[in-house]
């Protein structure tokens, strides 16, 4: 394929769109295990 | 069994991460310039390598856990493996879709059977295989004995399977993968590389604290509350 | 060397025994070709020059069922943990299962070309390296597969798992002997046999020995 691409912003956009949608997802999740899995363990110590 | 560690390490080098991110995608997209036979389209690879890269240092990385737990049979290694291919997974998944992004606009298909991107796609499918195991196991240390010996397999396949790729696709094909690398202009795509690390040496630290918790309440699970029990019982490890 | 032999007597003997088992995956691995041709449609042609990739397809699904079926009767009688007592170590346990289960897959595949020859038009005069071919394939599937098998008996959803996790690894096999095959099948005016046959040689001597590497902690208890 020879010449110029022309245009195609929203390729680039959609790059950089599903790059952070993916990112952000993932980290959110993790964040939330986390403080998930804290808060069940701080529970299940709590004494008689 | 040690203590889960608490610190914000891991938040820092989120908060971080996005920052160089944002920093690296604002320069990528807005001030670079545009190049001579990509256009605009050039502006994925700000983001296509550096997940590239990362993608690649992060099922790296869990390699390298899957060899110390099998040396020292300690759990952290565990975690961190778990955490490790989980990223490892997710960063290579992205890494496909970004690529397909970018070949429909360049070759017109949205995949074009790249040595690199399949071989990136075999490894999601292995890696996320060993998931699919660890999730099938119950007992912690066949768990972590299978999946590490499973990572390091896998691990080992991947340049085979690149090799075979390669050579495979090379009889089909006369163009070769664009060399981009040399045309980008290089301070976005180390910005965001630099991003990505952060990022992703953040979440697998506190996704391996995740590993850590769940393990523990597997081996010592909490002991049901009961009125009668002395005030002094024994209560599973500190969180 | 001799836990070896006695460990590969064992498997050979078992799988004798049950034979019957042998017989229903040779009919599942002839059915998966038959449907495989029925995918692409009476098109005498298209059939012939995807025959390589049909055969090996199918070699592979019923790979899956061999290997799992290789440890199902250690896992049902406990004999695993009875095995390990023996003075032969892990290693030979392995070797002597992955060879034998190597032989079974290469007769698989070799009772699979006539299909492929009556269903697809595809054959060759160049059997014996048809054979080689298969011996070189079968071998990388066998390795891994073992190695999996081992883990995957002794794991809820077996029957999933040891596809999934054994289908990505053997990539380059099938991409290897496919090619190879065809080349047997269609022709090869330039020669690129013998490549691909060290292609599925490398993967073998690679995966023999990290199974050999590794069986001993993946059945250890």
């Amino acid at each position: 394929m020879s010449g110029v691409v022309e245009g195609g912003w929203e390729f680039v956009i959609a790059a950089y769109a599903v790059t952070a949608a993916v990112l952000g997802a993932y980290a959110v999740s993790v964040f939330v295990r986390h403080s998930a899995e804290k808060s069940r363990a701080a529970g299940g110590e709590k004494g008689p | 069994m040690a203590r889960v560690a608490h610190n914000r390490t891991p938040h820092a080098l989120v908060a971080a991460g996005v920052a160089l991110l944002l920093a690296g995608s604002y320069w990528g997209l807005l001030k670079a310039p545009r190049e001579i036979f990509m256009g605009d389209v050039q502006r994925i690879m700000y983001v296509h390598v550096p997940t590239a890269w990362n993608a690649m240092l992060a099922l790296s990385f869990a390699f390298v856990c899957a060899v110390c737990f099998l040396f020292t049979n300690a759990w952290k290694w565990d975690n961190r493996l778990e955490a490790a291919m989980e990223m490892g997974v997710v960063l290579s998944l992205l890494l496909c879709t970004q690529g397909a992004i970018w070949a429909k606009p360049t070759w017109g298909v949205w995949w074009d059977w790249d040595p690199r991107l399949t071989t990136t796609a075999v490894m999601v499918f292995a890696f996320g295989g060993i998931l699919a195991l660890r999730a099938f196991v119950d007992d912690p240390v066949k768990r972590a004995v299978w999946s590490a010996v499973a990572c390091i397999v896998a691990f080992a396949d991947v340049p085979i399977v690149y090799f075979s790729v390669k050579w495979w696709n090379s009889l089909h094909q006369a163009q070769s993968s664009p060399q981009t690398v040399s045309r980008a202009f290089h301070w976005p795509l180390r910005i965001n590389a630099f991003g990505i690390l952060f990022l992703w040496t953040g979440l697998v630290a506190l996704r391996a604290r995740v590993a850590a918790l769940r393990l523990q309440s597997e081996i010592h699970p909490p002991v049901p509350e009961q009125k009668s029990a002395p005030a002094g019982a024994p209560v599973p490890g500190g969180a | 060397m001799s836990g070896l032999l006695v460990a590969l007597r064992k498997d050979l003997l078992l799988q004798w025994r049950g034979k019957a088992q042998i017989v229903a995956i040779f009919a599942f691995g002839a059915t998966a070709l038959l449907l495989f041709s029925f995918a692409i449609g009476p098109d005498s042609l298209a059939l012939r020059q995807h025959a390589a990739g049909f055969l090996w397809l199918g070699l592979l699904l019923a790979s899956t069922l061999s290997l799992a079926e290789s440890f199902e009767r250690e896992v049902e009688e406990q004999a695993l943990e009875g095995l390990l007592l023996l003075p032969a170590s892990a290693r030979a346990l392995y070797y002597g299962k992955a060879l034998a289960n190597w032989a079974q897959l290469a007769l698989l595949g070799a009772a699979l070309v006539p299909v492929m020859v009556v269903l697809y038009d595809a054959g060759t005069l160049r059997l014996l390296s048809l054979l080689g071919v298969i011996l070189l394939g079968t071998a990388g599937l066998s390795a891994p597969g073992t190695l999996y098998a081992a883990m995957t008996a002794q794991a809820r959803a077996r029957q999933t798992l040891l596809p999934l996790l054994l289908f990505p690894l053997v990539v380059p096999v099938l991409l290897a002997a496919v090619k190879a095959t065809s080349l047997l099948i269609l022709g090869d005016p330039m020669g690129q046999l013998a490549p691909w046959a060290t292609l599925l040689a490398a993967f073998d001597v690679i995966h023999w020995a990290l199974g050999g590497l590794f069986f001993g902690r993946v059945v250890e208890d």
